[in-house]
């Protein structure tokens, strides 16, 4: 029986290997996030899917209202700011406490921003904090002297590089004391100052990368590399047992691309306003395995519906829509919100075959646009014809945004003429940008030089030079690929010019994007905070996501006034006249559409979720019904 | 047999360093940014070069010798490093090292393996020894069926087929969970259909070759039962090239379940993997490739000795 011995063995291996796995216990709120989470510490976090989890563990000292996006105290209960609109002085409540008990201290905030503004920590948000004051000059001074650090080190034995390690680090903390406006009164005040007067500040500190972290948990974590000179952060700490937080939350299970569990934080001071128990997040990697966890009742909520799936579920929605149409309307003009209505309807007016109500659509605080490379010369040299705001005006005249949303997306974003948002930031009036109009784009284009002479179809210019052909750099992903093909078209039909379409592997595209190595490339932006300069930042001269290296003095003179300017209003005038100069008369990128993002719950059973087009979900405050 | 073993075993880590070089060689020059994140907002460039720096990302050598020296377990006999081997930091996920990653997951991917390898010798052998027994019957041509079924259709169609039918329509597993033996029977058979229908034709292949040989003829005539016969006579040795085909077989089912793992979502290894080369996560790819090789070297070995035991007549090099 030798020949049977191996599958014995293999079937007594996988019995006891399978009996070795459980699997969780259900929990009040199941959801799939938009993908896994990279990194539970605050500071060095920067994608949405990390900060809807920051949100749920750790609490700022300020917060945002999920219907209004007012800012609500947080752990701070009160503040003040000091006339010149400079000192922020936060008042610590004195019940919040971090998950073991301890209080949560304003040494606890300083630290946490500390660390951010320590190069060492390389935080991805690390520049928010250089509207503190004194912030920029210490992240470049320590910079500086850890490049130092490998000459001097040279020549030492590795505990005399530690030494040395550790006199810098004792320098550069002396230092940030002195200079770095961050200091903890005492146990419950907080005071900051800032660089200049930034009106958004109170938004800044509800966002993730602010929350504090518990220092006594993190500091194990901490340790001088000998061969850099540099505080290395290792993150065994932002695991569970080990995580300590402060939020309506703490993490009972994480398992990488797997699983994400959170039990109620029993230290949290304001835990009435938390719904549910637990909350599990799941990690599912295949667009079609997500609709089918929903639609087999194994999720509650899904917060990122796949590509193939949009355009059909849409429709059967506004078939549904349609269908209860003026018992909808007559319910929001009873003062419901979106989705009080719709429970309502669920009730009344089940979904028929062939419709559904479980898909929803909510405006975002994002927008989809084409780069045009501003820049002289392509980086190969070449003639650049998008360096002339006429041209980059005429290309963006001949697009007929509502035919892709329609028919190519097939999703019915709202058309985008502007960067911006519009009403998505309260006191700012933004411009109105430039929509289609081909004759005016042909006009435009002659008045640059460039028209068709000889009658081919094709402009040239007063020599006989044919306009060069457009090349046109996206993602190699199905969605970017048509609507690149229906613009390539349009240009080519309305304004006689020769297109190319180059796809690129998302990276590759990423990569070639940050060097300005195109021409016209499909780009995306989604805002940070509820301030204009999220937006317009990127047109400024030198800007890390100045993709389209647009340099402009005088645009540059604006922002640099509105960043000097006391009054609030005055100031929001000057960002309306840098947004205006951008987007109707120098369009360094030609928006399409304003972004959308997509959720399947069903609207009977999951309560309070919200429709803001900044989209921060709390997950304390969503509950499921049944 | 021994002197084999050890010879056998000292060439694992000369392999493994020829299969780090040219791994190493290919995943550097891959194009793009491993810090990068496409769709979102990109940090100050000052910030950007400490990132890089930070994983020596700026200097191809010094990442080849300090990842080499951390991951051979050489920094550990020094007692630079407290893990044995130290695979290096996920660079996309930052919370997580890649042992953790590879610890978590590449169970999940050997038990999802060993099943589907049982399902596959129960499959193909049952399926096998029908074939040979009746030739030409409705049965075998059933069975023929089936393994060209298995073998020409992409798993990916044959797992959304079963998770509609058995998840959706009959409720008998949920879609996306882990953790139950319940779960493990949709992608493992999904996983072992094209390994079934091979062992299949193996098996077919070399009974009706034993069925007709003179030591079975001796059997029948000694008066000795069909059943006895097939199972006990026949099998055993039909089942050597089997045995043979096991070793990649075992090897491949735990390690390339990459579509299998995405339709069911089963965390293992496999799904890590092509994320990592799409993310150009240099230490994830380096580190799973690593695991990999380190399996399929001792598989090979293992089937080999395997071999050799159940058929002694056989002389290992």
């Amino acid at each position: 029986m030798r020949s049977v011995a191996p599958i014995l063995m293999l079937i007594a291996l996988v019995v006891g290997a399978v009996l070795l796995d459980r699997p969780q216990p259900v929990a009040d709120l199941t959801f799939i996030n938009r993908g896994e989470v990279h990194s539970l510490d605050p500071q060095r976090m920067s994608w949405l899917q990390d900060f809807r989890i920051a949100d749920a563990i750790y609490e700022g000292l300020v917060d945002y209202d999920n219907d209004t996006f007012e800012i609500v105290p947080g752990v701070a209960q009160t503040w003040e700011v000091s006339p010149d609109g400079l000192t922020y002085t936060f008042h610590l409540r004195d019940t919040a406490k971090w998950s073991n008990g301890d209080p949560v201290t304003a040494e606890d905030f300083a630290y946490s921003w500390r660390r951010a503004l320590f190069p060492d920590t390389v935080a991805g948000y690390a520049d928010l904090f250089f509207k503190i004051k004194g912030g920029r000059a210490f992240f470049d001074w320590r910079t500086a002297q850890l490049e130092t650090f490998t000459a001097q080190a040279a020549p030492l034995s590795g505990p005399e590089r530690l030494k040395l390690a550790q006199a810098m680090l004792d320098e550069a903390l002396a230092r940030y004391e002195q200079t770095v406006g961050i200091k903890a009164l005492d146990a419950h005040t907080l005071a900051v100052t800032l660089e200049v007067p930034t009106p958004y500040m109170l938004d800044l500190l509800a966002f993730g990368p602010f929350k504090p972290v518990h220092r006594p948990t993190v500091e194990p974590y901490v340790k001088l590399d000998a061969a850099t000179g540099a505080l290395r952060q290792h993150h065994g700490w932002t695991k569970p047992p080990h995580l300590v937080s402060n939020g309506p939350y703490i993490l009972a299970v994480w398992r990488y691309m797997r699983d994400l569990r959170m039990e109620r934080n029993p230290y949290y001071w304001n835990a009435r306003a938390v719904k549910s128990d637990s909350v599990l997040c799941i990690a599912v990697e295949d667009a079609n395995t997500a609709v089918l966890a929903y639609e087999t009742g194994t999720i509650d909520w899904l917060s990122d519906v796949g590509v193939d799936y949009r355009a059909d579920m849409l429709a059967q929605k506004q078939k549904y829509m349609d269908r209860n149409a003026a018992r909808y309307d007559e319910l929001r003009a009873q003062g419901l919100g979106y989705n009080e209505a719709m429970a309502v309807l669920a009730e009344e007016s089940p979904p028929q075959p062939g419709e559904r109500n479980d898909i929803h659509a909510f405006a975002a605080y994002g927008t989809y646009f084409y780069n045009f490379n501003c820049q002289p010369t392509l980086n190969s040299g070449a003639f650049n014809p998008f360096k002339d705001a006429r041209i980059r005006r005429a290309f963006a005249r001949a697009v007929d945004k509502s035919a892709i949303v329609e028919r190519v997306t097939r999703m019915n974003q709202p058309v985008a003429n502007v960067l911006i948002p519009p009403g998505s930031i309260a006191g700012f009036e933004g411009a109105k940008g430039i929509g289609y109009d081909p004759a005016k784009a042909r006009e435009e284009l002659a008045g640059a030089g460039w028209e068709d002479r000889n009658g081919d179809g094709f402009i040239e210019d007063a020599s006989g030079q044919l306009f060069p052909t457009v090349e046109i750099l996206f993602p190699s992903v199905a969605e970017h690929k048509s609507i690149a093909q229906a613009i390539a078209h349009m240009w080519e039909r309305q304004l006689g010019v020769k297109c190319r379409l180059r796809e690129e592997e998302t990276k590759v595209q990423a990569t070639h994007l940050q060097e300005h190595d195109f021409m016209v490339a499909r780009g995306n932006w989604y805002g940070d905070y509820g301030d204009p300069t999220t937006f317009l930042d990127l047109h400024r001269t030198g800007n890390s996501n100045n993709d389209r290296n647009y340099s402009n003095p005088a645009f540059d003179e604006l922002m640099d006034r509105a960043d000097r300017e006391l009054d609030p209003e005055k100031r929001m005038l000057l960002l309306e006249q840098a947004d205006a100069m951008t987007i109707n008369e120098e369009l360094p990128l030609l928006p399409l559409f304003h972004q959308v993002t997509l959720y399947m719950y069903d609207p009977a059973e999951l309560r309070n979720v919200s429709t803001h087009p900044r989209l921060t979900q709390f997950l304390w405050e969503m509950e499921v019904v049944k | 047999m021994t002197a084999m073993l050890v010879r056998r075993l000292l060439q694992v880590p000369l392999i493994l360093l020829v299969i780090y070089t040219v791994t190493f060689t290919l995943a550097w020059w891959l194009p793009g940014n491993p810090l990068d994140k496409p769709e979102g907002r990109r940090p100050d460039p000052a910030v950007q070069d400490a990132m890089k720096a930070q994983y020596n990302l700026d200097d191809p050598l010094k990442f080849y010798v300090s990842y080499l020296d951390q991951a051979s377990g050489v920094a550990w006999l020094r007692g630079d490093s407290r893990k044995v081997f130290n695979l290096g930091p996920c660079l996309q996920y930052e919370d997580w090292s890649v042992n953790e990653l590879i610890g978590g997951a590449l169970p999940v991917s050997i038990v999802l393996g060993m099943v589907a390898l049982v399902f596959a010798l129960a499959i193909g052998l049952v399926s096998g020894i029908i074939g040979a027994v009746r030739p030409g019957s409705w049965m075998d041509v059933a069975t023929l069926l089936v393994a060209l079924v298995g073998i020409s259709l992409p798993s990916f169609v044959i797992g959304t087929a079963l998770l509609i039918v058995f998840a959706v329509w009959f409720e008998f597993v949920h879609v996306a969970h882990w953790g139950s033996p319940r779960d493990l029977i949709l992608p493992a058979l999904t996983l072992s259909l094209p390994f079934a229908a091979y062992i299949a034709r193996l098996t077919r292949l070399g009974m009706i070759d034993v069925l007709q040989s003179d030591f079975i003829r001796t059997a029948r005539a000694k008066g000795v039962s069909e059943t006895r016969i097939v199972l006990r006579h026949a099998l055993k040795v039909a089942f050597l090239p089997v045995l043979s085909y096991l070793g990649p077989a075992a090897a491949y089912v735990m390690t390339g379940s990459f579509v299998v793992e995405k339709v069911f979502n089963v965390p293992g290894l496999g799904q890590h993997f092509v994320n990592s080369v799409l993310n150009k996560d240099l230490f994830v790819i380096m580190g799973i490739v690593l695991t990999y090789s380190t399996m399929l070297v001792l598989f090979n070995l293992a089937v080999d000795v395997m071999y050799r035991w159940v058929d002694p007549r056989i002389q290992l090099a």
